[in-house]
């Protein structure tokens, strides 16, 4: 589990973006959704989802407002800007390729003998 | 799945984001996010069948380490929001200044007459202040300045004489206080005298020399431009010179090879062994600057001498006095000396001539901006009354009081920063002009210039006076009420009167500081011109005053220097177009003498170790005739050998002692330790300004023969000019061929050069009397200008009902006299008082002459009709029907 968590921490922030392209949520919300995509497999150290959340935020990828939950509870609602719609579309690309490239490698056997 | 759910209310966003307002949230937002999602989990865990307690631990679990990203947070955040209110706050004020500068520039006549105004003031005190911070502030280029003092003595009591009598200590004192003194860093002796150059080739010339310690270079931290300073081992030898930069640079043309060269001064050779940068000088008192210096003879008791020191850090001035006066006193008793002298440290800055012109020109600058201040200041007001819909409309589309005020106050100071750099440029054309126009005798003036300070000090000017206008602008347009304003008619007639009420008071006080300044003003004028046409009380016509300077080495007796005076005049009256010619010990405008211990008979003798100054001059019988002096009562010198006990005085001396009553046949005598022959009076003669024309010529002066014991002068009147003049320098080398051409002083010339000094000072006062009148007159013509105008439709009503031009007329001349007598009368209490300041200042005229305050009051109301007349023809010349039909 540990280390797939350190293999997290740099993808973390395409997952935070490509959660929030679908709709605004609140921290919890975002915990749920990866959970919930890929099945329990990358399993969050949720602690940390919230230093990416206010990080990206910072770097205007993302906005805060504070809102009501389904809960009926007051909570911080996070949404995608533009800056951070560019930043996944670039992201998710570079992503793609670099996990094709892996995946190639892991992949194809050596051709000889 | 959790579905991502939008905020369905944010009311209470709103709110919270008043609170943040007062202070950071960020502590409470991150808590609030984080207890959320521990909240949610949990919740979720125990819908999935845990225990409350296996949720929590299950939950803490999934988050990890909660501090460390819970801190993480808060930094990001904190930093983050810190950020965004310095943007705003940048891009708040960006908006301000560039619309500030929109709004001045559509109204450029306005916007011109505003800063042209503050450029004025600022630039007349920056000008003003450049000359006070070079001459006042560092009146000497030494290092630690501020601990320097002017070494002199004060007898301790009994000066007769009515000025200030300071003392230079005596050579051995000065050289007792060097070896003595412990509170000191270092004492410098030095002394002037004027040498004859003889070079080598060409004419000869009399050089400015100054005799110093060799301390003297670490003293001032000066290091030569070539060559060496003078070391320990110099002053036993003694022949040695410096030259100073100037006189290297003009006579031996910068040339390195002077080095070495000998040097003939009156007679006597030095070897010039260095040249010292223009900033190796003595203090300003010494206005010429040094030609030669020569290592200073301690030993030599014949030399005027001077002192300054520098105290040890700490050390307070009364305690360095009090150790110098310990150390004269016990060289006095040692020497038997009675006469008591109290030891002076006078600060440099004191010893500046034009000390007190330059607080009165200060004091009169500080004024012009007061004024220039309450002139921008209604200018704002006039406007802020004109943009009172465009204020209104603004605040009624969400800008706060604050972010109005704020506004208003941004445009104020983009004002004040265009009048600062104008007030630069004003002031430095200023200092230009005012050094281009000063007598010769204020040399010191020149080293005035715009420094780092001068400058600093007009950007603080500038900010100063741009938040003083523009926070009355701003409290009277904050004050308006939306509601008000936005009404379609023009002001409610509450708020108009409040206004111009505030205006009123701007230009009342403008007159009034206009009224004393023009007061001042009038009594400088009145003094100077007193001087100018003056009766100095006696013919200064073609006089002439040759200064004779005979070295003690070969005129050591009395006998032999009154046969070359003797020689000399017989000569002198032998020169074609020479009237007359005679010695006295001064020639005019000189100042007199001070002898000491002066005892009336009938009178106790001056207490031991006191000294009862009065002023002297020794002139030979036929003085008072040649210089047209009267004799009043009794005759002139028939006795004028050593043993003489012939004495005459001047009517203030007769007035002063013995009330003006029959003076001739007293007797007096200078009381030195109790002994001294009688004298008897045997005339008295008229008060003349003999000491220059800012002198007092009613202070008592006593008239001896001449003996020619100091430097005395040959004074000769001549009908035929120069050429008669000429010969007669000739004379001097003619009968002593060791001694140079002698100078000459044209005393006419001379004292109207004694009264330079306040012709100055009252023509830049009265420049800037001028300054402050236009400026107020401007104030005047503005209010009522904005008064017609905000009135017009009342006029064409009064006209449409049968007013005559002339009671419009008669209306707005009135508001404008009201105002202007107002600021007058307040002026005129206040110029009394002022002139308390410059009462040292005016010669004859009484700081209360009633001529000089009718004359400010008259041209004060003079200007203020002026100011009145453009408003008035306006104001008649309103077409009712066109006025009625305006809004």
């Amino acid at each position: 589990m540990n280390e797939s968590v350190d293999f997290l921490k740099g993808t973390l922030d395409l997952m935070i973006l490509k959660t929030l392209s679908w709709a605004p949520t609140h921290g919890y919300g975002i915990a749920r959704w990866i959970e919930h995509c890929t099945g329990d497999v990358l399993q969050v150290e949720e602690g940390s989802l919230y230093p990416a959340l206010h990080k990206l935020e910072e770097r205007g990828l993302i906005a805060a407002e504070w809102g009501i939950s389904e809960h009926n509870r007051r909570a911080k609602f996070y949404r995608l800007t533009t800056a951070g719609k560019k930043q996944l579309l670039a992201a998710h690309d570079s992503w793609a390729r670099f996990a094709d490239a892996v995946f190639k490698v892991l992949r194809t056997a050596p051709a000889s003998h | 799945m959790a579905e991502p759910h939008a905020p369905n209310a944010s009311r209470a966003a709103t709110w919270r984001r008043y609170l943040r307002f007062w202070g950071p949230r960020a502590e409470a937002d991150v808590d609030d996010e984080l207890r959320f999602h521990i909240e949610m989990r949990v919740r979720d865990y125990i819908a999935g069948g845990m225990t409350e307690d296996e949720a929590r631990a299950a939950t803490a679990r999934r988050l990890g380490d909660l501090a460390t990203n819970r801190a993480e947070c808060l930094t990001i955040t904190t930093r983050r929001e810190r950020r965004m209110t310095r943007a705003q706050l940048i891009d708040a004020l960006g908006q301000d200044a560039h619309f500030a500068f929109r709004t001045l520039g559509r109204q450029k006549g306005w916007t011109a007459v505003a800063i042209l105004t503050l450029a004025l003031g600022i630039g007349a005190n920056t000008a003003v202040f450049s000359v006070v911070n070079s001459l006042l502030l560092h009146p000497l280029p030494y290092p630690h300045a501020d601990r320097v003092s002017i070494l002199f003595q004060e007898p301790t009591q009994g000066n007769q004489t009515g000025m200030t009598v300071m003392v230079s200590p005596r050579p051995e004192l000065v050289q007792a206080w060097r070896e003595n003194a412990h509170l000191f860093e270092s004492i410098e002796g030095f002394a002037h005298s004027d040498m004859t150059l003889v070079p080598a080739r060409g004419e000869a010339a009399t050089v400015h020399a100054a005799s110093i310690n060799p301390s003297l270079a670490r003293f001032t931290d000066q290091h030569p431009l070539i060559g060496r300073s003078f070391s320990d081992a110099d002053v036993k030898d003694g022949h040695v010179a410096l030259l100073g930069e100037g006189i290297w640079r003009s006579r031996f043309g910068s040339s390195p090879t002077v080095l070495g060269t000998p040097l003939m001064l009156d007679g006597t050779s030095y070897t010039v062994v260095g040249v010292m940068p223009s900033a190796f000088r003595l203090p300003a008192l010494f206005q010429q600057s040094t030609d030669v210096w020569l290592p200073l003879d301690v030993h030599n008791d014949k030399i005027g001498m001077s002192a300054m020191a520098r105290l040890r850090p700490g050390v307070n001035s009364g305690a360095a006095q009090r150790e110098l006066d310990s150390i004269t006193a016990r060289l006095d008793v040692k020497k038997g000396s009675r006469i008591g002298f109290r030891t002076k440290l006078v600060p440099p800055s004191r010893m500046v001539s034009f000390r007190d012109s330059l607080l009165l020109l200060t004091g009169a600058v500080a004024l012009v901006l007061l004024i220039a201040c309450a002139n921008v200041a209604h200018l704002l007001l006039a406007r802020a009354a004109t943009r009172q819909r465009e204020l209104a409309i603004r605040a009624a589309l969400g800008a706060g009081t604050g972010r109005l005020v704020r506004q208003l106050l941004t445009e104020s100071l983009v004002l004040a920063g265009a009048g600062c750099v104008g007030g630069v440029a004003v002031g430095w054309l200023g200092l230009k002009t005012l050094i281009a126009l000063r007598p010769s005798s204020l040399s010191n003036l020149d080293a005035a210039q715009m420094d780092t300070t001068t400058l600093l000090v007009a950007i603080g000017l500038g900010v100063v006076t741009g938040l003083l206008f523009g926070v009355v602008g701003a409290i009277q347009s904050a004050r308006h009420s939306t509601h008000e304003a936005l009404k379609a008619s023009a002001l409610s007639s509450s708020q108009s009167r409040r206004q111009h009420r505030l205006r009123g008071l701007l230009v009342v006080s403008e007159i009034a500081l206009s009224t004393t300044l023009l007061v001042g003003a009038s009594l400088l004028v009145r003094s100077v011109l007193r001087l100018q046409t003056m009766d100095p009380g006696f013919d200064p016509k073609g006089l002439y005053g040759v200064s004779i300077v005979l070295p003690e080495k070969s005129y050591e007796s009395t006998a032999a220097k009154q046969s070359f005076y003797a020689e000399l005049v017989t000569r002198a009256r032998a020169v074609h177009g020479v009237e007359s010619a005679m010695m006295a010990e001064g020639a005019p405008p000189s100042r007199n003498f001070l002898i000491g211990a002066l005892q009336l008979e009938g009178e106790a003798p001056p207490k031991a170790g006191t000294t009862a100054f009065i002023s002297y001059n020794g002139v030979q019988p036929d003085y008072f005739r040649q210089m047209g002096i009267r004799v009043l009562q009794g005759r002139t010198f028939s006795d004028t050998t050593e043993k003489s006990t012939e004495v005459m005085v001047n009517e203030g001396f007769v007035r002063k002692f013995w009330h003006g009553e029959n003076a001739v046949g007293r007797r007096l005598r200078i009381a030195f330790n109790n002994k001294g022959d009688w004298s008897t009076i045997v005339g008295v003669v008229a008060d003349a300004y003999t000491s220059g024309l800012t002198s007092q010529a009613s202070d008592p002066l006593l008239y001896m023969p001449f003996h020619g014991q100091f430097q005395p002068a040959l004074i000769v009147r001549t009908t035929a000019g120069t050429n008669a003049i000429a010969t007669v320098r000739s004379l001097v080398p003619a009968i002593d061929r060791h001694l140079p051409s002698p100078s000459v002083t044209n005393v006419e010339d001379a004292m109207l050069e004694s009264i330079a000094s306040p012709r100055f000072t009252m023509l830049l006062l009265a420049l800037f009397t001028v300054l402050a009148l236009v400026l107020a007159a401007v104030g005047l013509y503005g209010v009522l200008a904005y008064a017609v105008a905000q009135r017009t439709r009342e006029i064409g009503i009064r006209i449409a009902l049968g007013a005559t031009r002339r009671t419009i007329a008669r209306a707005i001349i009135g508001q404008g006299a009201v105002l202007a007598l107002c600021g007058v009368a307040i002026g005129l209490g206040g110029a009394y008082w002022a002139t308390k300041f410059i009462a040292s200042m005016l010669y004859g005229v009484p700081r209360g002459d009633p001529l000089s305050f009718v004359a400010g009051a008259l041209l004060l109301f003079a200007t203020a009709l002026l100011a009145c007349l453009v408003p008035m023809r306006r104001a008649v010349a309103v077409d009712p029907l066109i006025a009625m039909r305006a809004e």
